[in-house]
């Protein structure tokens, strides 16, 4: 069983199904049309760019150009973390680039070295679409993590200040507030990993499905990738709450407010 | 002379750029009740938060039984002084859970067995037994000062920093306090108030509005 190609005609055939959204829009008169077609446009270009780009790194079959790719990845996810939740690159760079890389990196290298394993385990067909999998849940977990975790010492200052004035340790003090975060942001992968199968077919196993493996080889992929990507956002979180903190409480115990863009959350 | 319990000398603050306090000198000697007043902004609060090493002077040094308040030493010297601030935000859950959790900390663990006194206190405070089952949001606000003030009276501080502590309360309920700080002849006390109860009660009285001297409290 071979997948079937998409011929451009056909690929800009799909391009018909947006005008439901747009006439939506253009009947609800909402202002998002310029922003839905520029989001259109960006999607095309960064998957086309990506696909001739990929089909580059395959043929190369380069471990070194592989782990480039990755690291690209995960400075790329770093910045729109920081972009994302309001706050200062140059405050939570560095740490947040360490959870991405253990986050990431742990669960791809015990993902293609002990359950693909065999000699192509490292190839990049392998390890990119894995890594773009484990990131990709990383960065969403991480947002949602890292947002959480300083919105709410933000908004009970008063309760933490009174926790460090009881004699609570920094580490004492942000506990409850690692707890909310790292619950809220891991909420996400834990529901998902409950209804696979029943609500969505994940995207990894329709792939393998695709491209001609049976469904039982596809659903044992999907566990593993499922159990990675669990492991991988309970890393990141944990270690880009706790890296990122370093750097954003003053020696006394207080939220430095310099960690905000805009001066509060 | 005895050791000073707060030993602040030429103690400036500014917070986003507005000076806050300036210049300021004042000793508190163990045992001392005192109370702060002044006008609204004049830095009576700001200077309890000091204290606790929340607000850092941009000049001036602060010394807590001797020890110079660093940020080195502010954690260690957090464990000499117990605060109640001005309208509490508790964390959630039972009021059981939230008097229980400061003796979680690794500095307080050794003082656990306070936690027998809770009824007498809240007997002492006019606070129902009940209370400890209830939601912390189910409190009204002269309950959740309370609490707070039974929270801080528990962990056996040498000094308490109550900031409008009584504001919320009822006449009984705080002359029900005042009685408790008084019977605690050891335990120096700087609070913030503008209650004329309160200020009765207090040994000294220090307008931060005026120039201060060393030596004035």
């Amino acid at each position: 069983m071979t997948i079937i190609d998409i011929s451009s005609w056909r690929l800009a055939a799909s391009y018909l199904l947006l005008a439901v959204p747009l006439g939506i829009m253009l009947w609800l008169r909402l202002p998002m049309l310029s922003q839905a077609l520029i989001a259109v446009v960006r999607m095309t270009l960064q998957l086309l760019f990506i696909g001739f780009y990929l089909q580059f790194v395959f043929d190369l079959n380069s471990l070194w150009v592989t782990g480039a790719w990755g690291l690209v990845m995960i400075v790329v996810a770093d910045v729109s973390i920081a972009r994302g939740c309001g706050l200062r690159m140059r405050r939570l760079g560095g740490g947040l680039f360490l959870a991405l890389l253990a986050g990431t990196v742990v669960p791809l290298l015990f993902f293609v070295l002990l359950v693909v394993q065999g000699p192509a385990a490292l190839d990049a067909q392998y390890v990119i679409p894995i890594c773009g999998m484990i990131l990709g849940n990383c960065l969403r977990a991480d947002i949602v993590g890292i947002r959480t975790f300083y919105q709410s010492l933000w908004n009970n200052e008063k309760a933490y200040l009174l926790t460090l004035a009881q004699g609570a340790s920094l580490k004492e003090a942000l506990l409850p507030f690692i707890r909310e975060a790292w619950q809220t942001a891991l909420a996400p992968t834990v529901a998902s990993i409950a209804t696979i199968g029943l609500v969505s077919l994940p995207g990894m196993m329709t792939g393998v499905i695709l491209g001609g493996g049976n469904p039982m080889t596809a659903i044992k992929y999907q566990i593993a990738i499922m159990i990675a990507i669990f492991a991988g956002t309970a890393m990141t979180v944990i270690l880009a709450i706790w890296l990122t903190a370093f750097n954003n409480f003053t020696p006394r115990g207080t939220l430095d407010r310099d960690l905000f863009a805009a001066g509060r959350p | 002379m005895p050791i000073s319990a707060i030993e602040i000398d030429n103690l400036s603050v500014a917070l986003g750029g507005h000076k806050i306090l300036s210049g300021l000198d004042l000793r508190l000697f163990p045992g001392q009740k005192t109370t702060l007043v002044g006008r609204s902004g004049c830095g009576k609060s700001t200077l309890l938060r000091c204290l606790l090493g929340f607000v850092a002077p941009k000049a001036g040094t602060i010394h807590i039984f001797g020890r110079e308040l660093t940020s080195g030493s502010v954690w260690q010297l957090r464990t000499r002084m117990a605060y109640v601030p001005q309208e509490p935000e508790l964390a959630p859950g039972q009021v059981r859970e939230l008097l229980e959790r400061p003796f979680t900390f690794h500095n307080n663990r050794h003082l656990r067995d306070n936690l027998s006194r809770v009824p007498a206190l809240m007997e002492r405070l006019h606070l129902h037994e009940k209370l400890l089952e209830q939601q912390v949001a189910a409190l009204s606000g002269g309950e959740k000062q309370r609490i707070t003030l039974l929270s801080a009276l528990l962990l056996d501080r040498e000094i308490l920093l109550l900031d409008e502590a009584s504001s919320a309360l009822d006449r009984t309920a705080k002359l029900a306090v005042i009685d408790l700080l008084k019977e605690r002849a050891a335990l120096t006390v700087l609070s913030v108030s503008h209650d004329q109860e309160w200020i009765g009660f207090s040994d000294d009285l220090v307008d931060l509005t005026r120039p201060q001297e060393k030596g004035s409290a």
